[in-house]
Protein backbone atom coordinates (compact mmCIF):
# COMPACT_ATOMS: atom_id res chain seq x y z
CA UNK A 1 0.00 0.00 0.00
CA UNK A 2 2.99 2.20 1.13
CA UNK A 3 4.87 1.85 -2.55
CA UNK A 4 0.99 2.66 -4.14
CA UNK A 5 0.63 5.91 -2.46
CA UNK A 6 4.72 6.70 -3.52
CA UNK A 7 3.59 6.12 -6.96
CA UNK A 8 0.72 8.22 -6.41
CA UNK A 9 2.88 10.92 -4.82
CA UNK A 10 5.36 10.88 -7.74
CA UNK A 11 2.59 11.49 -10.53
CA UNK A 12 0.68 14.13 -8.25
CA UNK A 13 3.81 15.82 -7.63
CA UNK A 14 4.66 15.49 -11.66
CA UNK A 15 1.45 16.81 -12.92
CA UNK A 16 1.46 20.09 -10.67
CA UNK A 17 4.99 21.07 -12.00
CA UNK A 18 3.42 21.96 -15.56
CA UNK A 19 1.39 24.67 -14.25
CA UNK A 20 1.00 26.59 -17.55
CA UNK A 21 0.59 23.97 -19.99
CA UNK A 22 -2.28 22.35 -17.97
CA UNK A 23 -4.26 25.48 -16.43
CA UNK A 24 -4.48 26.41 -20.42
CA UNK A 25 -5.59 23.27 -21.52
CA UNK A 26 -7.62 22.37 -18.50
CA UNK A 27 -9.72 25.95 -18.76
CA UNK A 28 -9.91 25.89 -22.79
CA UNK A 29 -11.23 22.54 -22.58
CA UNK A 30 -13.38 22.86 -19.65
CA UNK A 31 -15.47 26.09 -21.10
CA UNK A 32 -15.31 24.91 -24.81
CA UNK A 33 -16.92 21.54 -24.07
CA UNK A 34 -19.17 22.99 -21.68
CA UNK A 35 -19.94 25.27 -23.99
CA UNK A 36 -20.44 23.64 -27.14
CA UNK A 37 -23.10 21.76 -24.77
CA UNK A 38 -24.97 24.89 -23.63
CA UNK A 39 -25.77 25.74 -26.72
CA UNK A 40 -27.36 22.58 -28.11
CA UNK A 41 -29.14 22.47 -24.84
CA UNK A 42 -30.03 26.18 -25.42
CA UNK A 43 -31.37 24.89 -29.12
CA UNK A 44 -32.85 21.65 -28.08
CA UNK A 45 -35.20 23.68 -25.93
CA UNK A 46 -35.84 26.92 -28.31
CA UNK A 47 -39.52 25.98 -28.22
CA UNK A 48 -39.88 25.63 -24.75
CA UNK A 49 -41.15 22.77 -22.71
CA UNK A 50 -39.35 19.44 -21.58
CA UNK A 51 -36.99 17.45 -23.36
CA UNK A 52 -37.51 13.71 -22.09
CA UNK A 53 -37.86 14.11 -18.54
CA UNK A 54 -35.41 17.06 -18.25
CA UNK A 55 -36.17 20.69 -17.75
CA UNK A 56 -33.69 23.17 -19.66
CA UNK A 57 -32.12 23.88 -16.75
CA UNK A 58 -31.86 20.41 -15.58
CA UNK A 59 -30.03 19.51 -18.38
CA UNK A 60 -27.72 22.26 -18.24
CA UNK A 61 -27.02 21.16 -14.78
CA UNK A 62 -26.64 17.30 -15.91
CA UNK A 63 -23.57 18.85 -18.40
CA UNK A 64 -22.01 20.58 -15.71
CA UNK A 65 -21.46 17.66 -13.71
CA UNK A 66 -21.22 15.54 -16.41
CA UNK A 67 -18.06 16.89 -17.92
CA UNK A 68 -16.28 17.84 -14.50
CA UNK A 69 -17.26 14.31 -13.12
CA UNK A 70 -15.60 12.50 -16.73
CA UNK A 71 -12.20 14.41 -15.36
CA UNK A 72 -12.59 12.62 -11.98
CA UNK A 73 -13.40 9.03 -14.07
CA UNK A 74 -10.65 9.30 -17.31
CA UNK A 75 -8.22 10.96 -14.99
CA UNK A 76 -4.99 10.33 -17.27
CA UNK A 77 -6.88 9.42 -20.22
CA UNK A 78 -5.37 8.85 -23.61
CA UNK A 79 -2.11 8.53 -22.60
CA UNK A 80 -1.55 4.65 -23.37
CA UNK A 81 1.20 4.80 -20.66
CA UNK A 82 0.98 0.67 -20.01
CA UNK A 83 1.71 0.79 -23.94
CA UNK A 84 4.52 2.65 -24.27
CA UNK A 85 5.86 1.15 -21.41
CA UNK A 86 5.28 -2.35 -23.00
CA UNK A 87 6.10 -1.19 -26.78
CA UNK A 88 9.46 0.68 -25.66
CA UNK A 89 10.59 -1.99 -23.26
CA UNK A 90 10.19 0.11 -20.28
CA UNK A 91 8.36 -3.01 -18.49
CA UNK A 92 11.32 -4.94 -18.22
CA UNK A 93 12.26 -2.33 -15.03
CA UNK A 94 8.58 -2.69 -13.57
CA UNK A 95 8.96 -6.82 -13.60
CA UNK A 96 11.81 -6.58 -11.42
CA UNK A 97 9.74 -4.77 -8.91
CA UNK A 98 8.34 -6.07 -5.83
CA UNK A 99 4.68 -4.86 -6.71
CA UNK A 100 2.39 -5.94 -9.66
CA UNK A 101 3.00 -3.58 -12.77
CA UNK A 102 -0.65 -2.89 -13.54
CA UNK A 103 -1.67 -1.56 -9.57
CA UNK A 104 1.46 0.37 -9.87
CA UNK A 105 -0.40 2.00 -13.28
CA UNK A 106 -3.21 2.35 -11.26
CA UNK A 107 -1.44 4.21 -8.81
CA UNK A 108 -0.20 6.31 -11.38
CA UNK A 109 -3.57 6.98 -12.49
CA UNK A 110 -4.64 7.74 -8.75
CA UNK A 111 -1.71 10.22 -8.78
CA UNK A 112 -2.49 12.10 -11.74
CA UNK A 113 -6.13 13.18 -10.35
CA UNK A 114 -4.51 15.89 -7.59
CA UNK A 115 -4.66 18.51 -10.37
CA UNK A 116 -8.00 17.54 -11.73
CA UNK A 117 -9.69 17.33 -7.94
CA UNK A 118 -8.69 21.14 -7.88
CA UNK A 119 -10.21 21.98 -11.67
CA UNK A 120 -13.21 20.55 -10.27
CA UNK A 121 -13.38 22.84 -7.32
CA UNK A 122 -12.62 25.79 -8.96
CA UNK A 123 -14.63 25.38 -12.05
CA UNK A 124 -17.63 24.13 -9.96
CA UNK A 125 -17.94 26.70 -7.52
CA UNK A 126 -20.32 28.46 -9.69
CA UNK A 127 -22.95 26.22 -10.38
CA UNK A 128 -24.90 26.70 -7.40
CA UNK A 129 -24.94 30.69 -7.84
CA UNK A 130 -25.88 30.46 -11.63
CA UNK A 131 -27.86 27.04 -11.85
CA UNK A 132 -29.46 27.22 -8.59
CA UNK A 133 -31.26 23.94 -7.92
CA UNK A 134 -33.62 23.21 -10.89
CA UNK A 135 -37.19 21.71 -10.45
CA UNK A 136 -37.33 18.42 -10.35
CA UNK A 137 -33.17 17.39 -9.16
CA UNK A 138 -32.81 16.85 -5.65
CA UNK A 139 -28.87 17.66 -4.84
CA UNK A 140 -28.40 16.86 -1.09
CA UNK A 141 -25.16 15.66 1.03
CA UNK A 142 -26.34 12.01 0.88
CA UNK A 143 -26.68 12.24 -2.69
CA UNK A 144 -23.07 14.00 -3.14
CA UNK A 145 -21.77 10.84 -0.91
CA UNK A 146 -22.83 8.32 -2.93
CA UNK A 147 -21.82 9.98 -5.72
CA UNK A 148 -18.27 10.12 -4.73
CA UNK A 149 -18.38 6.51 -4.36
CA UNK A 150 -19.80 5.63 -7.58
CA UNK A 151 -17.31 8.09 -8.97
CA UNK A 152 -14.41 5.90 -7.20
CA UNK A 153 -15.77 2.86 -8.60
CA UNK A 154 -16.09 4.69 -12.18
CA UNK A 155 -12.65 5.41 -12.22
CA UNK A 156 -11.32 1.89 -11.29
CA UNK A 157 -13.84 0.70 -14.27
CA UNK A 158 -12.50 3.46 -16.80
CA UNK A 159 -9.04 1.98 -16.13
CA UNK A 160 -10.17 -1.58 -16.43
CA UNK A 161 -12.15 -0.68 -19.88
CA UNK A 162 -8.66 0.59 -20.98
CA UNK A 163 -6.86 -1.81 -19.74
CA UNK A 164 -7.11 -5.10 -22.39
CA UNK A 165 -6.77 -2.24 -25.29
CA UNK A 166 -3.54 -1.06 -24.02
CA UNK A 167 -1.99 -4.91 -23.38
CA UNK A 168 -3.07 -5.15 -27.35
CA UNK A 169 0.58 -3.74 -27.88
CA UNK A 170 2.17 -6.88 -27.06
CA UNK A 171 1.62 -7.42 -30.36
CA UNK A 172 0.53 -4.13 -31.92
CA UNK A 173 3.01 -1.62 -32.90
CA UNK A 174 0.18 0.97 -31.94
CA UNK A 175 -2.73 0.80 -30.43
CA UNK A 176 -3.49 4.45 -29.83
CA UNK A 177 -6.44 4.22 -32.36
CA UNK A 178 -7.87 1.48 -29.92
CA UNK A 179 -8.13 3.79 -26.84
CA UNK A 180 -9.54 6.61 -29.11
CA UNK A 181 -12.05 4.31 -30.55
CA UNK A 182 -12.94 3.12 -26.44
CA UNK A 183 -13.04 6.96 -26.18
CA UNK A 184 -15.64 7.85 -28.60
CA UNK A 185 -18.19 4.69 -27.63
CA UNK A 186 -17.51 5.20 -23.44
CA UNK A 187 -18.79 9.29 -24.04
CA UNK A 188 -21.45 8.15 -26.12
CA UNK A 189 -23.07 5.60 -24.43
CA UNK A 190 -22.08 6.08 -21.26
CA UNK A 191 -24.51 9.71 -21.67
CA UNK A 192 -21.30 12.06 -22.09
CA UNK A 193 -22.77 13.43 -25.21
CA UNK A 194 -26.30 13.36 -24.39
CA UNK A 195 -28.62 12.29 -21.16
CA UNK A 196 -29.22 8.13 -21.81
CA UNK A 197 -32.65 8.55 -21.00
CA UNK A 198 -32.77 10.44 -24.60
CA UNK A 199 -31.92 7.26 -25.95
CA UNK A 200 -35.09 5.11 -27.43
CA UNK A 201 -36.77 2.72 -24.81
CA UNK A 202 -36.26 -0.22 -26.73
CA UNK A 203 -31.97 0.59 -26.07
CA UNK A 204 -32.77 0.67 -22.24
CA UNK A 205 -31.49 -2.41 -21.17
CA UNK A 206 -28.79 -2.83 -23.05
CA UNK A 207 -27.70 0.62 -21.74
CA UNK A 208 -28.01 -0.75 -18.34
CA UNK A 209 -26.23 -3.93 -18.95
CA UNK A 210 -23.14 -2.35 -20.57
CA UNK A 211 -20.31 -1.04 -18.60
CA UNK A 212 -20.18 2.80 -19.93
CA UNK A 213 -23.28 3.94 -18.62
CA UNK A 214 -21.26 3.53 -15.22
CA UNK A 215 -18.43 5.41 -16.36
CA UNK A 216 -20.52 8.80 -16.59
CA UNK A 217 -24.13 8.93 -16.34
CA UNK A 218 -24.95 6.47 -13.37
CA UNK A 219 -22.28 8.94 -10.81
CA UNK A 220 -24.25 12.11 -12.36
CA UNK A 221 -27.87 10.70 -12.15
CA UNK A 222 -26.83 9.89 -8.21
CA UNK A 223 -25.92 13.06 -7.24
CA UNK A 224 -28.71 14.70 -8.70
CA UNK A 225 -30.65 12.27 -6.78
CA UNK A 226 -32.50 10.48 -10.06
CA UNK A 227 -31.25 6.95 -8.75
CA UNK A 228 -32.66 5.12 -5.95
CA UNK A 229 -31.06 3.31 -2.81
CA UNK A 230 -31.63 0.31 -4.49
CA UNK A 231 -30.63 1.41 -7.98
CA UNK A 232 -27.81 2.52 -6.72
CA UNK A 233 -26.45 -0.50 -5.03
CA UNK A 234 -27.52 -2.67 -8.18
CA UNK A 235 -25.38 -0.29 -10.41
CA UNK A 236 -22.61 -0.48 -8.47
CA UNK A 237 -22.75 -4.16 -8.73
CA UNK A 238 -22.72 -3.93 -12.34
CA UNK A 239 -19.95 -1.84 -12.41
CA UNK A 240 -17.72 -3.96 -9.95
CA UNK A 241 -18.85 -7.08 -12.20
CA UNK A 242 -17.77 -5.17 -15.14
CA UNK A 243 -14.70 -4.31 -13.44
CA UNK A 244 -13.94 -8.06 -12.69
CA UNK A 245 -14.60 -9.51 -16.23
CA UNK A 246 -11.99 -6.82 -17.47
CA UNK A 247 -9.29 -8.04 -14.89
CA UNK A 248 -10.04 -11.62 -16.39
CA UNK A 249 -9.50 -10.46 -19.70
CA UNK A 250 -6.84 -8.28 -19.42
CA UNK A 251 -5.09 -11.19 -16.71
CA UNK A 252 -5.65 -13.53 -19.92
CA UNK A 253 -4.02 -11.49 -22.74
CA UNK A 254 -0.71 -10.53 -20.26
CA UNK A 255 -0.21 -14.33 -19.96
CA UNK A 256 -0.01 -14.70 -23.24
CA UNK A 257 2.02 -11.41 -23.90
CA UNK A 258 4.45 -11.42 -21.52
CA UNK A 259 5.18 -14.91 -23.23
CA UNK A 260 6.43 -13.26 -26.18
CA UNK A 261 7.90 -10.27 -24.67
CA UNK A 262 10.99 -9.63 -25.45
CA UNK A 263 12.03 -6.78 -23.13
CA UNK A 264 14.03 -4.23 -25.59
CA UNK A 265 11.16 -2.66 -26.84
CA UNK A 266 8.78 -4.22 -29.81
CA UNK B 1 5.13 22.68 -59.23
CA UNK B 2 6.09 19.85 -61.23
CA UNK B 3 8.69 19.09 -58.46
CA UNK B 4 6.75 19.41 -55.44
CA UNK B 5 3.94 16.93 -57.13
CA UNK B 6 6.60 14.55 -57.95
CA UNK B 7 7.55 14.58 -54.21
CA UNK B 8 4.34 14.28 -53.42
CA UNK B 9 4.31 11.15 -55.56
CA UNK B 10 7.58 9.64 -53.70
CA UNK B 11 5.57 10.26 -50.54
CA UNK B 12 2.62 8.28 -51.32
CA UNK B 13 4.59 5.62 -52.60
CA UNK B 14 7.08 5.38 -48.87
CA UNK B 15 3.55 6.31 -47.33
CA UNK B 16 1.59 3.10 -48.41
CA UNK B 17 4.68 0.34 -48.66
CA UNK B 18 4.91 1.47 -44.71
CA UNK B 19 1.49 1.15 -43.70
CA UNK B 20 0.92 -1.97 -45.08
CA UNK B 21 3.71 -3.15 -43.32
CA UNK B 22 2.17 -2.58 -39.82
CA UNK B 23 -1.40 -4.13 -40.62
CA UNK B 24 -2.75 -4.13 -36.83
CA UNK B 25 -2.27 -0.44 -36.56
CA UNK B 26 -3.59 0.28 -40.16
CA UNK B 27 -7.00 -1.74 -39.21
CA UNK B 28 -7.06 -0.04 -35.97
CA UNK B 29 -7.58 3.34 -37.28
CA UNK B 30 -10.09 2.23 -40.09
CA UNK B 31 -12.35 1.44 -37.59
CA UNK B 32 -11.91 4.08 -35.40
CA UNK B 33 -12.50 6.51 -37.79
CA UNK B 34 -15.56 4.29 -38.55
CA UNK B 35 -16.75 4.75 -35.29
CA UNK B 36 -15.99 8.14 -34.96
CA UNK B 37 -18.79 9.26 -38.36
CA UNK B 38 -21.37 6.14 -36.58
CA UNK B 39 -21.40 8.00 -33.24
CA UNK B 40 -21.63 11.30 -34.65
CA UNK B 41 -24.84 10.24 -36.93
CA UNK B 42 -26.15 8.48 -34.29
CA UNK B 43 -25.13 11.88 -31.75
CA UNK B 44 -27.69 13.95 -34.12
CA UNK B 45 -30.50 11.36 -35.01
CA UNK B 46 -30.96 11.13 -31.35
CA UNK B 47 -30.97 14.91 -30.79
CA UNK B 48 -33.63 14.81 -33.81
CA UNK B 49 -36.12 12.67 -32.04
CA UNK B 50 -36.68 15.61 -29.28
CA UNK B 51 -36.40 18.42 -31.48
CA UNK B 52 -37.35 19.10 -34.89
CA UNK B 53 -34.56 21.57 -35.71
CA UNK B 54 -31.05 22.35 -34.63
CA UNK B 55 -30.44 25.54 -35.13
CA UNK B 56 -32.34 26.40 -37.98
CA UNK B 57 -31.74 23.31 -39.76
CA UNK B 58 -33.76 20.13 -40.14
CA UNK B 59 -32.28 16.71 -39.79
CA UNK B 60 -31.95 16.05 -43.56
CA UNK B 61 -29.77 19.62 -43.85
CA UNK B 62 -27.60 18.16 -40.40
CA UNK B 63 -26.53 15.06 -42.53
CA UNK B 64 -25.40 17.06 -45.08
CA UNK B 65 -23.40 19.46 -42.88
CA UNK B 66 -22.54 15.84 -41.37
CA UNK B 67 -21.46 14.65 -44.70
CA UNK B 68 -19.33 17.49 -45.60
CA UNK B 69 -17.48 17.70 -41.68
CA UNK B 70 -16.65 13.92 -42.83
CA UNK B 71 -14.95 15.59 -46.21
CA UNK B 72 -12.73 17.84 -44.35
CA UNK B 73 -11.77 15.45 -41.42
CA UNK B 74 -11.49 12.47 -43.65
CA UNK B 75 -8.87 15.39 -46.22
CA UNK B 76 -7.12 15.95 -42.89
CA UNK B 77 -6.33 12.66 -41.58
CA UNK B 78 -5.28 11.44 -44.81
CA UNK B 79 -3.13 13.95 -45.52
CA UNK B 80 -1.93 15.70 -42.47
CA UNK B 81 -2.62 14.47 -39.60
CA UNK B 82 0.06 12.12 -38.75
CA UNK B 83 2.99 15.12 -39.72
CA UNK B 84 1.09 17.71 -37.53
CA UNK B 85 1.27 14.62 -34.35
CA UNK B 86 4.85 14.18 -35.28
CA UNK B 87 5.92 17.88 -35.83
CA UNK B 88 6.41 18.50 -32.16
CA UNK B 89 7.82 15.61 -31.32
CA UNK B 90 10.68 16.66 -34.27
CA UNK B 91 10.78 19.70 -33.40
CA UNK B 92 11.80 18.78 -29.75
CA UNK B 93 14.66 16.40 -31.07
CA UNK B 94 15.69 18.45 -33.83
CA UNK B 95 14.33 16.09 -37.05
CA UNK B 96 13.85 19.60 -38.88
CA UNK B 97 17.82 19.84 -39.35
CA UNK B 98 17.53 17.06 -42.08
CA UNK B 99 14.48 18.74 -43.89
CA UNK B 100 16.22 22.65 -43.49
CA UNK B 101 19.28 21.29 -45.82
CA UNK B 102 17.08 19.63 -48.92
CA UNK B 103 16.37 22.31 -51.73
CA UNK B 104 12.74 22.02 -51.00
CA UNK B 105 10.10 24.17 -49.00
CA UNK B 106 10.52 22.86 -45.00
CA UNK B 107 6.83 23.76 -44.59
CA UNK B 108 6.13 21.56 -47.35
CA UNK B 109 7.85 18.27 -46.41
CA UNK B 110 7.32 18.56 -42.81
CA UNK B 111 3.13 18.92 -43.75
CA UNK B 112 2.71 16.38 -46.32
CA UNK B 113 5.46 13.74 -45.92
CA UNK B 114 3.29 10.99 -44.29
CA UNK B 115 0.16 10.20 -46.31
CA UNK B 116 -2.31 8.05 -44.23
CA UNK B 117 -2.98 5.14 -46.35
CA UNK B 118 -4.98 3.48 -43.74
CA UNK B 119 -7.47 7.05 -43.43
CA UNK B 120 -7.17 6.99 -47.09
CA UNK B 121 -9.77 4.09 -46.67
CA UNK B 122 -11.77 6.18 -44.69
CA UNK B 123 -11.57 8.92 -46.73
CA UNK B 124 -13.53 6.76 -49.20
CA UNK B 125 -15.95 6.19 -46.90
CA UNK B 126 -16.54 9.73 -46.08
CA UNK B 127 -17.59 10.42 -49.59
CA UNK B 128 -19.66 7.83 -49.61
CA UNK B 129 -21.50 8.81 -46.71
CA UNK B 130 -20.96 13.10 -48.25
CA UNK B 131 -22.52 11.70 -51.55
CA UNK B 132 -25.35 9.67 -49.17
CA UNK B 133 -26.32 12.77 -47.31
CA UNK B 134 -26.48 14.74 -50.62
CA UNK B 135 -28.67 12.33 -52.50
CA UNK B 136 -31.12 12.09 -49.70
CA UNK B 137 -31.59 15.42 -49.46
CA UNK B 138 -35.05 16.46 -50.59
CA UNK B 139 -34.52 19.94 -52.05
CA UNK B 140 -32.54 20.51 -55.34
CA UNK B 141 -29.00 20.90 -55.16
CA UNK B 142 -27.65 20.99 -59.03
CA UNK B 143 -24.12 19.63 -59.87
CA UNK B 144 -23.04 23.40 -59.98
CA UNK B 145 -23.88 24.05 -56.40
CA UNK B 146 -22.65 21.00 -55.28
CA UNK B 147 -19.34 21.83 -57.03
CA UNK B 148 -19.47 25.05 -55.21
CA UNK B 149 -19.98 23.38 -51.27
CA UNK B 150 -17.44 21.03 -52.42
CA UNK B 151 -14.73 23.80 -53.20
CA UNK B 152 -15.69 25.70 -50.25
CA UNK B 153 -15.02 22.82 -48.47
CA UNK B 154 -11.41 22.29 -49.47
CA UNK B 155 -11.28 25.95 -48.61
CA UNK B 156 -12.08 24.79 -44.92
CA UNK B 157 -9.95 21.89 -44.99
CA UNK B 158 -7.10 24.60 -45.51
CA UNK B 159 -8.23 26.61 -43.11
CA UNK B 160 -8.47 23.79 -40.76
CA UNK B 161 -5.00 22.81 -41.25
CA UNK B 162 -3.47 26.31 -40.92
CA UNK B 163 -5.44 26.77 -37.68
CA UNK B 164 -3.81 23.42 -36.31
CA UNK B 165 -0.80 24.43 -37.22
CA UNK B 166 -0.82 27.51 -35.79
CA UNK B 167 -2.06 25.95 -32.17
CA UNK B 168 0.79 23.51 -32.94
CA UNK B 169 4.03 25.79 -34.25
CA UNK B 170 4.27 27.72 -30.44
CA UNK B 171 6.24 24.33 -29.91
CA UNK B 172 8.81 26.42 -30.79
CA UNK B 173 9.08 28.61 -28.13
CA UNK B 174 6.75 26.65 -25.74
CA UNK B 175 9.03 22.81 -25.98
CA UNK B 176 6.16 20.89 -24.65
CA UNK B 177 4.76 17.75 -26.40
CA UNK B 178 2.48 18.86 -28.85
CA UNK B 179 2.73 23.41 -28.80
CA UNK B 180 -1.61 24.19 -28.18
CA UNK B 181 -2.19 21.15 -29.83
CA UNK B 182 -4.89 20.27 -26.57
CA UNK B 183 -6.19 23.87 -26.90
CA UNK B 184 -7.04 23.31 -30.68
CA UNK B 185 -8.71 19.97 -30.39
CA UNK B 186 -10.87 21.08 -27.20
CA UNK B 187 -11.82 24.36 -30.09
CA UNK B 188 -12.32 22.50 -32.95
CA UNK B 189 -15.43 20.67 -30.93
CA UNK B 190 -17.02 23.93 -32.27
CA UNK B 191 -16.77 22.80 -35.89
CA UNK B 192 -18.12 19.55 -35.42
CA UNK B 193 -21.81 21.62 -34.54
CA UNK B 194 -24.11 23.85 -36.68
CA UNK B 195 -22.70 27.30 -36.25
CA UNK B 196 -26.58 27.97 -36.17
CA UNK B 197 -26.60 27.25 -32.33
CA UNK B 198 -24.46 29.81 -31.41
CA UNK B 199 -25.19 33.13 -30.35
CA UNK B 200 -23.68 36.61 -29.36
CA UNK B 201 -20.41 36.89 -29.02
CA UNK B 202 -19.43 33.33 -29.10
CA UNK B 203 -20.88 33.19 -32.87
CA UNK B 204 -19.08 36.37 -33.81
CA UNK B 205 -15.24 34.93 -32.60
CA UNK B 206 -16.08 32.01 -34.40
CA UNK B 207 -16.50 33.31 -37.44
CA UNK B 208 -13.76 36.10 -37.33
CA UNK B 209 -10.82 35.59 -34.19
CA UNK B 210 -11.05 31.42 -34.17
CA UNK B 211 -13.20 30.76 -37.52
CA UNK B 212 -14.46 27.58 -36.49
CA UNK B 213 -17.50 28.15 -38.09
CA UNK B 214 -16.05 28.75 -41.54
CA UNK B 215 -14.89 25.28 -41.79
CA UNK B 216 -18.20 23.57 -42.25
CA UNK B 217 -21.14 25.49 -41.16
CA UNK B 218 -20.65 28.17 -43.77
CA UNK B 219 -20.40 26.30 -46.69
CA UNK B 220 -22.83 24.24 -45.77
CA UNK B 221 -24.99 27.66 -45.37
CA UNK B 222 -24.00 28.69 -48.72
CA UNK B 223 -25.27 25.43 -50.07
CA UNK B 224 -28.89 25.83 -48.76
CA UNK B 225 -28.73 29.59 -49.11
CA UNK B 226 -26.89 30.40 -52.17
CA UNK B 227 -23.39 31.57 -52.42
CA UNK B 228 -22.85 35.33 -52.05
CA UNK B 229 -19.95 37.17 -52.59
CA UNK B 230 -19.53 38.27 -48.95
CA UNK B 231 -19.63 35.00 -48.00
CA UNK B 232 -17.64 33.83 -50.29
CA UNK B 233 -14.96 36.34 -49.34
CA UNK B 234 -15.30 35.58 -45.64
CA UNK B 235 -14.45 32.28 -45.96
CA UNK B 236 -11.61 32.33 -48.69
CA UNK B 237 -10.26 35.38 -46.96
CA UNK B 238 -9.89 33.70 -43.52
CA UNK B 239 -8.53 30.47 -44.99
CA UNK B 240 -5.87 32.89 -46.96
CA UNK B 241 -5.20 35.20 -43.89
CA UNK B 242 -4.63 31.52 -42.17
CA UNK B 243 -2.31 30.14 -44.64
CA UNK B 244 -0.38 33.55 -43.85
CA UNK B 245 -0.44 33.59 -40.15
CA UNK B 246 0.62 30.22 -40.43
CA UNK B 247 3.63 30.79 -42.94
CA UNK B 248 4.68 34.26 -41.00
CA UNK B 249 4.84 31.89 -37.46
CA UNK B 250 6.65 29.25 -39.18
CA UNK B 251 9.58 31.59 -40.34
CA UNK B 252 9.51 32.64 -36.99
CA UNK B 253 10.02 29.87 -35.53
CA UNK B 254 12.84 28.45 -37.50
CA UNK B 255 14.24 31.35 -36.11
CA UNK B 256 14.00 30.92 -32.73
CA UNK B 257 14.33 27.00 -34.14
CA UNK B 258 18.29 25.75 -32.29
CA UNK B 259 18.36 21.88 -33.61
CA UNK B 260 18.58 19.27 -30.96
CA UNK B 261 18.76 21.74 -28.07
CA UNK B 262 14.75 22.89 -28.70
Amino acid sequence: MNVFWSFAGVEARKRMSYRVDFWVNAVVSFVTELGVAWFIVLAMFAGGGRVGDFSREGMLLYFVAIILGSRIVRSADLEWAIADDIYNGALSRYLLYPANFVVLKYATQIGALLPVLIQIVLFGAWVPFVLGIPEGIHVTPATAAMCLGALAVANLLHFMTCLPLQLVAFWADNCWSLLVAHRIVASFLGGLLLPLSLFPSWSQTALAALPFRYLFAFPVDVLLGRVSPVEYVAGLAVAVLWCGIFAGISAAIWRRGTLQYTGVGM
Amino acid sequence: MIRYLRLYGYFLRFSVSRAMEFRFDFFFRIGMDMLWYAHHLAFFWLLYRHTPLLGGWNLDQLLVFSGGMFLVDAIQMTMTANNTWMLPIYVNKGDPDYYLVRPVSSLFFLSLRDFAANSFINFLMAVGLFAWALARYPGPLGAGAIAMYVGLLLLGTLLHWSLHMIFILPVFWLHTSGGLREVFWSLDRYTQRPHGIFTGWVRRVLVSLLPFALIVSYPTTALFNGLTWTLFLHIAGAAAAAFLVLVWIWKRGLRVYASASS
